[in-house]
C-alpha cells in the first residue's frame, strides 16, 4: 500500500476533558477524562469500528468528530485535496462548509427526527441549512436517496411524519439525510442498537452497500462485538478514554491481546449452544475516569497486572495492530 | 448536485400532487381528532355563536334597527319612558340607564373582545417562545436574566399592576392588549416554555441539526420553537381568557378609555347605582357578566381539545 | 414417565380492544414447562411475548381481553383464580424480573426494606429478624455485599440493581421466575456475570425459569428449551441444540441467518425483507407468510396447526425445511 498516500481522517492526542462540578463561583478542580489522548487514522475508503462499554468514550469521540464538542486539546485532521484540514481550528463559515464533509447517524431513530417535520422537511434539512440548490432540485434529491434507501415509491413517504413509520424505516431516512450533502465521512453513533434483529440486518446492510457505491468512510461506533465484525475493516477498543488496541477486525477477533480485549471478546454471548464459552477474566466494576492516576488505566481490573503497570504504556505495533500494555512492551 | 437518473425519481408532478394530498389529509385529520372531544365542539360552538353575534350587529344597524335608536353609544329610544326598561319586544335584554339597547351593546363588543384577545395572546405566545426558547437554548446570563424578570412580574399583584399601569398610560383596548401581551409574555408563561424547551434541547434532532451545519438561531426558530407550539395554542387559549377577564376588571374600575365593552356595561351600570338594586335590574348584569364567563369558558375549553391535534406524538403512542 | 408440568399454556389468546378494533396480540399459543426446565421465548418486537409473561401473572393491562384458553399452574387454572387467590400466587409461586428492572426499585427506599416488604406479604410468619436474615442470603445469592442492604437504589450501580431485582424475585422462592429482558440495559461484560449468576441459582433451587429476549446468543446459552414467537403466535418449540441445528419453521431459519457472531466463519448475513404485520388487521394464514420467500398457496389461506415434526419439536409451518 503506498505510503504516501494521506488518510481520509486523522485524529491526532485528541484529548475531551468535562469539568465535574459547575458552580459560577469555584473553578472546576476535577474533570472526567472522557477522552484521553487518542490518536488514529481511518483511510479512505474503509471503516473502523470504535468498540467498548458504556462510559469509554466512544460516543464523545464521535461528537468530537463532528465538532458537536469542541476538544481540550488534539487534532482532527480531514483530507481536504492533497493536503489535511485541521477541524478544531474553523469556525464560523469555514466550519459550516467543512460540515458538508461530515456527517453523523444518531442510535435512536424515535428522537433523532423532529416529530414536527415531515420526511421531506427532515432529509431537505442540511441542504436548506447549506443552502444547496432550488426547491425543485431538493424535491428530486430527497426523492432519490429516499428510493436508495429503500422507501419506496418515495411519494408516499415524502410528506408523511415520522411517527408513521417503523423504527427501521426511520433510521432509513436517518441514513438518507445523512447522505444528503454527499459527505465523505460519516459517524455512525449505534445505528442499529435499538432495532430489531431482522431489521438491524437490512439496515446494515443497507449502510455497507452505500459505503461500497458512494465511497463512503465510517467510524461505526457500538458496544456489540459482533455487529463490528461485519461492518468494519478495523477495531478500535476504548478503555476509560484510552485506545488499547487497534488493528485489522478479524486479526483482533481471533487472536486479542489487550486483557480487556480478552475479557470483552469472551464476554459475548454466542448464538450457537454447541460452542462452549469460558467466563471473561476481569475483576470489579467499570468507574468513572476522573482524575485518573497516570499508570495503565485497566490495572484495577486487568488480570495480568505486574510492577511496570504503575506507569502508562505507550501504543506499540505488534502483531500487524497496535496495543497499549506492559506485556508487549 | 450529481445527476439525477429519471427513471429513479418520481416525477416533479407527483411529488407536488403528494403534497397536496397530504395537507388535505392532514386537515381532515385534524378535524376529525379535534371533533371528537365533545367539550371542544361545545367550545367552539360557543365562540361561533359569539362571532355569529359580532358579525350580525353591523347587519342588524344597517337594516333592521334604526341607528338613532339602537346605536350602542348614543341610542335613545323615545318609546321608553322610563330608562333602564327591562325586557320587551322593541328591547330584547332591555335597555340601559342611558337609554340605550343593551342587546345592541353586547353585540358590538363582541367584536372588541375577540380583537382585545387575540392581539394579546398573540404577543404573548410570540414573546414567550422567544424568550424561553432563548432562555433554554444559551443557558448562563441570559437566562438569569429572564428567569429573574419572570419572577418579578409573577410576584406582583396582576390586577394591581394594571391598576397603577393605569395611572401612567392612557390605555385604549390596543394598549391594554399590547400591556398584557408584555406583561403575560415575560412572565410566568416564559418559564413553562423553558422548562419545555429544555426538555427538546437534548434530543438527538437538534444534534442532527447543528452537524447538518444549522447556527443557533436557526434551532431555537426552525427546532425548539415549533416544539414549542402545541403548549403555545394550550397557553394562547387562557391569554385570551385573561384578557378578557382583565379588560373587564379594569373597566369595571373605571380605569380603561375604552368607550364601549362588556366591562363598560357592568361599569355604566355601578356608576347609575343598578348594582344593588336587585333582581329586577338583572338585565344590567346577567348579559355582560355571563357573557364574559361563557366566552372565557369557550376558549379555555378549545384549548384542551387542541392539545392532542397539535401534538402529533401525543396521538400516536 | 408422565411428570406433570409445572406449568402448562394451552390455546391461549388475547387481544387488546383499542380505539380502532381489536389487536390480536396473543394467538393459540400453547407450551409446557417442566419443573427446573429453563425456558427461552424469542421474538421481535410486537411478537407477544411481554404480553404471555404479563398474562402468566395476570398483570394485563385493563383493556386485555382473553378470548380462550387456560394457564395452569401444577395443574389449577391461573384464570379462574380470583384475585385473592392470584396475589398468593404472585411472587410466591411465579415471580418476575422486569424488562426495565432498574425502574422497578422505588427510589426512596432502602433496598432491602423493599425486599422485606416483598416477604411480608407471603412469609409474614417470620419475624423481623428473620426476614432480615433471609435478605442477606439473598443478596450473598446474587453476590451482592451485603453492606449494601441499607443503601438507596441510586447507589448501586446498573449492574448490581439488576441483581438486587433479582433478589427481589426469588425472595419468596418462587417455583418460577419469567425474566423478560433483564440484561438489555447492561455492558456485555455486566451481563455476563448476571447471566451466569441466573442459571446457577436457577440449577441449585431447581427451579423453572422463563427467560424472553429478542437476543438469541443470550437465550442460546441460557435455555434448555426454546420457543419463538412471531407475530403473536409461536411459530416453534424445540430444545436448544435442536433450534439452532434443525430449525423447521421458516421465520427461525431467517431469524438465525439474521443474527451476526462473533466466533466461528464470517457468513453471509441474511436480511428479512418487510416489517412485522400489523396485529389489528393480521395477513389471513400464516402471519409470516408476507415475509417468507418459500410461501406456498395454502400459507395465504389456512393458519398452520402448531404440530409435533420430531422429538420434543413443534412448528407451526405448511412448507418446513
Amino acid at each position: 500500500m503506498n505510503t504516501a498516500t494521506i488518510p481520509l481522517v486523522r485524529v491526532k492526542d485528541l484529548k475531551m476533558f468535562f469539568p465535574v462540578s459547575t458552580s459560577i463561583m469555584r473553578q472546576a478542580k476535577n474533570f472526567i477524562h472522557a477522552v484521553d489522548n487518542i490518536s488514529f487514522d481511518i483511510p479512505a475508503g474503509s471503516s473502523l469500528a470504535l468498540v467498548g462499554e458504556s462510559g469509554c468514550g466512544k460516543t464523545t469521540t464521535g461528537k468530537l468528530l463532528t465538532r458537536l464538542y469542541t476538544p481540550t486539546a488534539g487534532h482532527i485532521y480531514l483530507q481536504d485535496g492533497a493536503e489535511l484540514v485541521d477541524l478544531v481550528t474553523l469556525r464560523g463559515k469555514n466550519l459550516k462548509r467543512f460540515r458538508r464533509r461530515v456527517q453523523m447517524i444518531f442510535q435512536d431513530p424515535y428522537e433523532s427526527l423532529n416529530p414536527r417535520l415531515t420526511i421531506f422537511d427532515t432529509v431537505a434539512e442540511p441542504l436548506m441549512v447549506q443552502n444547496i440548490g432550488t426547491l425543485q432540485e431538493r424535491e428530486e434529491r430527497v426523492a432519490t436517496l429516499l428510493e436508495k434507501v429503500g422507501l419506496t415509491p418515495a411519494s408516499s413517504f415524502l410528506f408523511r411524519y415520522p411517527h408513521e413509520l417503523s423504527g427501521g424505516q426511520r433510521q432509513r431516512v436517518a441514513i438518507a439525510r445523512a447522505l444528503v450533502i454527499e459527505p465523505s465521512f460519516i459517524v455512525a453513533d449505534e445505528p442499529t442498537s435499538m432495532l430489531d434483529v431482522s431489521i438491524r440486518t437490512g439496515v446494515m446492510s443497507l449502510m455497507m452497500e452505500l459505503a461500497k457505491d458512494m465511497g463512503l468512510s465510517y467510524l461505526y461506533i457500538t458496544h456489540d462485538l459482533a455487529v463490528a465484525r461485519y461492518t468494519s475493516d478495523e477495531i478500535a477498543v476504548m478503555y476509560m478514554g484510552k485506545i488499547v488496541e487497534h488493528g485489522p477486525t478479524e486479526n483482533i477477533l481471533a487472536n486479542p491481546l489487550h486483557p480487556y480485549t480478552q475479557a470483552l471478546i469472551s464476554a459475548v454471548p454466542i448464538p450457537d449452544p454447541a460452542i462452549h464459552r469460558e467466563p471473561p477474566v476481569i475483576k470489579g466494576g467499570v468507574s468513572q475516569p476522573i482524575d485518573p492516576l497516570p499508570r495503565c488505566r485497566f490495572y484495577d481490573r486487568c488480570p495480568k497486572q505486574h510492577s511496570a503497570c504503575q506507569e502508562e504504556p505507550a501504543m506499540k505495533r505488534v502483531d500487524g495492530r497496535k496495543v497499549m500494555c506492559w506485556l508487549y512492551n | 448536485m450529481t445527476a439525477i437518473t429519471t427513471d429513479q425519481t418520481q416525477s416533479l408532478e407527483s411529488i407536488r400532487r403528494a403534497r397536496l394530498r397530504r395537507y388535505w389529509k392532514n386537515l381532515k385529520e385534524n378535524w376529525r381528532l379535534f371533533s371528537e372531544d365533545k367539550i371542544g365542539m361545545l367550545g367552539l360552538g360557543i365562540i361561533i355563536f359569539y362571532a355569529l353575534l359580532a358579525a350580525a350587529h353591523p347587519i342588524l344597524m344597517n337594516t333592521v334597527w334604526s341607528p338613532k335608536v339602537y346605536d350602542p353609544f348614543i341610542g335613545n329610544d323615545p318609546q321608553v319612558f322610563e330608562n333602564p326598561s327591562p325586557p320587551s319586544w322593541r328591547h330584547i335584554l332591555g335597555t340601559d340607564p342611558m337609554g340605550r339597547d343593551v342587546l345592541s351593546q353586547l353585540m358590538f363588543s363582541t367584536r372588541n373582545e375577540f380583537v382585545l384577545g387575540f392581539l394579546a395572546a398573540t404577543i404573548t405566545v410570540v414573546l414567550a417562545t422567544s424568550v424561553g426558547a432563548m432562555a433554554a437554548y444559551y443557558g448562563g446570563w441570559l437566562d438569569s436574566l429572564f428567569m429573574r424578570l419572570a419572577d418579578l412580574i409573577n410576584i406582583l399583584p396582576f390586577i394591581a399592576l394594571l391598576v397603577v399601569l393605569s395611572a401612567f398610560i392612557k390605555m385604549n383596548l390596543w394598549v391594554l392588549a399590547i400591556v398584557l401581551g408584555i406583561l403575560s409574555g415575560f412572565g410566568g408563561t416564559t418559564i413553562i416554555f423553558k422548562a419545555q424547551a429544555l426538555t427538546i434541547k437534548v434530543k438527538p434532532y437538534i444534534e442532527s441539526a447543528k452537524v447538518a451545519g444549522g447556527n443557533d438561531w436557526h434551532v431555537v426558530f426552525y427546532h425548539i420553537v415549533p416544539n414549542l407550539m402545541p403548549l403555545a395554542f394550550l397557553n394562547m387559549m387562557f391569554t385570551v381568557t385573561g384578557a378578557i377577564f382583565a379588560e373587564a376588571a379594569l373597566s369595571f374600575f373605571g380605569l380603561l378609555n375604552v368607550r364601549m365593552s362588556w366591562g363598560i356595561m357592568i361599569y355604566t351600570t355601578q356608576a347609575a347605582g343598578y348594582m344593588l338594586r336587585g333582581i329586577d335590574y338583572w338585565y344590567l348584569i346577567l348579559p355582560a357578566g355571563l357573557s364574559i364567563t361563557f366566552l372565557c369558558t369557550a376558549f379555555y375549553l378549545i384549548g384542551r381539545a387542541l392539545d392532542s391535534v397539535v401534538n402529533p406524538r401525543l396521538r400516536q403512542r | 414417565m408422565a411428570e406433570q408440568p409445572l406449568l402448562s399454556v394451552r390455546s391461549f389468546t388475547l387481544e387488546y380492544k383499542t380505539r380502532k378494533g381489536y389487536v390480536s396480540a396473543v394467538d393459540n399459543v400453547s407450551f409446557d414447562l417442566m419443573a427446573g426446565q429453563a425456558m427461552g421465548l424469542v421474538g421481535e418486537s410486537g411478537c407477544g411475548k411481554t404480553t404471555v409473561a404479563m398474562a402468566l401473572l395476570r398483570l394485563s393491562p385493563d383493556n386485555a381481553v382473553v378470548r380462550q384458553g387456560q394457564l395452569l399452574l401444577d395443574g389449577q387454572d391461573m384464570l379462574t383464580m380470583s384475585e385473592a387467590q392470584m396475589r398468593d400466587v404472585r411472587w410466591a409461586r411465579i415471580s418476575m424480573v422486569f424488562q426495565a428492572a432498574m425502574n422497578a426499585l422505588d427510589p426512596v427506599y432502602r433496598v432491602g426494606d423493599q425486599i422485606i416488604e416483598a416477604l411480608e406479604r407471603h412469609k409474614s410468619d417470620l419475624s423481623l429478624e428473620q426476614k432480615r436474615q433471609t435478605v442477606e442470603e439473598l443478596f450473598t445469592l446474587v453476590g451482592i455485599d451485603t453492606k449494601m442492604i441499607n443503601r438507596y437504589p441510586h447507589e448501586f450501580s446498573g449492574g448490581m440493581r439488576q441483581r438486587a431485582v433479582i433478589a427481589m424475585a426469588l425472595a419468596c422462592s418462587p417455583s418460577l421466575i419469567i425474566a423478560d429482558e433483564p440484561t438489555t440495559a447492561l455492558d456485555v461484560i455486566v451481563q455476563d456475570q448476571i447471566l451466569r449468576e441466573l442459571t446457577r441459582i436457577q440449577k441449585a433451587l431447581n427451579m423453572s425459569m422463563i427467560y424472553i429476549s429478542h437476543d438469541i446468543a443470550v437465550i442460546a446459552e441460557v435455555a434448555d428449551i426454546i420457543g419463538v414467537m412471531y407475530a403473536g403466535c409461536l411459530v416453534e418449540k424445540a430444545h436448544t441444540r435442536t433450534i439452532f441445528q434443525s430449525p423447521r419453521h421458516r421465520y427461525t431459519k431467517a431469524l438465525l441467518s439474521a443474527f451476526p457472531s462473533i466466533a466461528g466463519p464470517k457468513s453471509e448475513l441474511v436480511a428479512l425483507p418487510g416489517d412485522p404485520p400489523d396485529l389489528l388487521m393480521p395477513p389471513p394464514g400464516c402471519r409470516f407468510h408476507p415475509r417468507c420467500e418459500y410461501a406456498i398457496d395454502r400459507c395465504r389461506q389456512e393458519k398452520p396447526p402448531f404440530v409435533q415434526v420430531g422429538d420434543a419439536h413443534w412448528a407451526a409451518c405448511w412448507n418446513p425445511l
